[in-house]
């Protein structure tokens, strides 16, 4: 069991330096979640569609939806008509 | 550093508690000896456990692993230690071995953790999931997948903000931050080296395009699609998402070429991407799959049958040789490849190409020793230096070799040469007390 109950981080912190990049990667995916969240209420889209309204490469929207997804945020739709994307949307509608 | 002067002692120290590793591990157990199984993994089960179905019978590969894990996991005669490495290992003039085992902190006390997960939602951050090879990502307070065992989480503390909402959200009050690495010393009989393989890294051959086009994966990475616990919803091209339909296989990526230091074949490609193109035409049926090969090293047991039932099932293999993988503007891929029977350079398009990447020697092995040699072969595996005789036995007396360790192999391979390493490993434990008895 931790040494103070809950408090053990405040230890790591006089001795651990949280370095930049990670700091600036929390802010760049808590801006991209928002983005990505935001969109998909107005409407379920594809992967292509979502990159588009939140401006952001294919594959890096895919990464970041797919993340969502596995945390519990997005759900998978029904498939587009060509049977080639599918749609996403909110869970429970978010 | 908390140093611990306890005098561990343990018939067995086995090494990588991948399928080789665990087997071995369990043998000795049943037999009645004291085992200390490490990996420095944080989870044990290797690389199986991230499979999807294995060939040629096409079992769930986490339906088999998991009841092994767990009888491993709940037997009284091991003791398993995960982050945890082996050095310093010396042996004594009797004959038996002092090992240097030292744990790295995972920041959580694995016995309170439930598994229940609420860290790992309380968790902001986002980062690649090397369990899931980079295809999605995964939070730095977190379990390593679903079927990892020891099922308990773990910080990243590499990308840990120290925000300390794990720690708040934690109702057992496991996360501990002021873990540090924990050293023993312990004395054992004999050793098990069950280290595994590693993956070739196909940026190593910069042609093939992976790295910078998206849509060129690892056959590991499909692996991964395939899994029940896989990245994404479905089969998907990392590129855009889109649901392949025309998938070609590079087989032979890195093995068989001297001129990338591994002329050697890697015994399992073929037959895993022949899997994996079955496993495809059931995910996605409309699909195409081609293999591009060099040769069908199809000769284990029901190999030849799977293959057949691979090309009745439509899957194209053609003999060629890809030369070199280009991009278009969409994320198709065109391979132009040496076709063999015809004798003529082609040029086709694909929307995904996996690279059946090849298995190579884990290295470091022989720094885990000090004072005595481990001899290793001329392609950088443990060296077996009695193969017919005595198959596990290595250049050292009392450290035995299990699984992929010493040569590339399949599954069911590596549990026999872990039963070998086991009988052997037990046959000089057997010799060693009686001399130290009779002393
Ligand atoms: C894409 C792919 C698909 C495959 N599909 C199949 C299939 O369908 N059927 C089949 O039969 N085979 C398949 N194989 C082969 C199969 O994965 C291997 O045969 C098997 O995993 C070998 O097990 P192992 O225990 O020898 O090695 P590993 O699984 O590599 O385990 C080694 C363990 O040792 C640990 N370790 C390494 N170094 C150290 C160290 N210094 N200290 C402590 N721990 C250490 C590692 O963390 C790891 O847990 C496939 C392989 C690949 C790459
Ligand atoms: S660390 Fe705590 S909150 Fe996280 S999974 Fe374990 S018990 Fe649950």
């Amino acid at each position: 069991m931790a040494a103070d109950n809950k408090r053990t981080v405040l230890i790591m912190k006089e001795k651990r330096t949280v370095p930049q990049k990670v700091k600036d990667e929390l802010k760049y995916f808590t801006q991209v979640k928002k983005k990505i969240l935001k969109a998909l209420k107005e409407k379920e889209m594809t992967v292509p569609e979502l990159a588009k309204a939140i401006e952001m490469q294919e594959g890096d929207t895919l990464y970041y939806l797919m993340s969502l997804l596995k945390y519990g945020f997005v759900e998978t739709g029904e498939i587009d008509d060509m049977d080639e994307y599918f749609y996403y949307k909110l869970k429970n509608n978010g | 550093m908390q140093y611990q002067t306890d005098n561990n002692s343990y018939d067995a120290l086995v090494i990588g508690a991948g399928i080789a590793g665990g087997e071995a591990a369990l043998n000795l157990a049943n037999l009645g000896y004291k085992v200390l199984l490490i990996d420095k993994d944080l989870t044990i089960g290797g690389k199986m456990i991230m499979l999807s179905k294995v060939f040629p019978t096409l079992d769930c590969s986490a339906c088999i692993t998991t009841p092994k894990v767990s009888e491993i996991s709940r037997h009284p005669n091991i003791k398993i230690l995960t982050s945890t490495q082996a050095s310093n290992i010396t042996q004594k003039s009797d004959g038996t071995f002092m090992a240097e085992i030292t744990t790295k902190p995972r920041y959580v006390e694995i016995e309170d953790c439930t598994g229940c997960q609420l860290c790992e939602e309380a968790c902001p951050v986002i980062v690649k999931d090397q369990y899931q090879y980079d295809l999605v990502g995964r939070k730095a307070a977190y379990i390593p997948f679903s079927i990892a065992s020891p099922r308990a989480a773990a910080i990243d503390i590499e990308n840990c903000t120290l925000c300390g909402a794990c720690e708040r959200a934690c109702p057992t009050n496991c996360i501990d931050f002021t873990q540090t690495d924990k050293k023993i010393t312990i004395k054992c009989n004999t050793v098990i080296l069950a280290t595994g393989f590693q993956l070739f890294d196909p940026t190593l051959i910069p042609r093939y395009g992976f790295g910078r086009f998206k849509n060129v994966i690892t056959s590991m990475q499909m692996e991964r699609q395939l899994a029940p616990t896989r990245p994404f919803n479905t089969v998907l091209r990392p590129s855009d998402g889109k649901l392949p339909d025309n998938i070609a296989y590079v087989l032979c990526t890195g093995s068989r070429d001297k001129t990338l230091g591994n002329p050697i074949c890697s015994q399992v490609c073929c037959m895993y991407s022949t899997k994996q193109a079955q496993l495809l035409m059931g995910a996605l049926p409309m699909a195409d799959i081609t293999l591009y090969y060099l040769h069908i090293r199809a000769f284990g047991k029901g190999f030849n049958e799977f293959y057949a039932q691979a090309q009745s099932m439509g899957v194209e293999f053609v003999k060629g040789k890809v030369a070199k993988i280009t991009e278009k503007e969409n994320g198709n891929l065109i391979l132009r490849y040496e076709d063999i029977n015809g004798n003529v350079v082609k040029e086709t398009e694909h929307d995904m190409v996996v690279l059946s990447v090849g298995i190579l020697p884990n290295v470091g092995i022989q720094e885990l020793f000090s004072g005595i040699n481990l001899e290793l072969d001329e392609f950088n595996y443990v060296k077996q230096t009695d193969v017919l005789a005595s198959p596990a036995a290595t250049s050292i007396n009392g450290v035995f070799v299990a699984g992929t360790a010493s040569a590339p192999m399949d599954i069911p391979d590596s549990i026999l040469s872990a039963g070998a390493a086991s009988a052997e490993a037990a046959n000089y434990i057997r010799k060693m007390s009686e001399i130290n008895v009779s002393v």
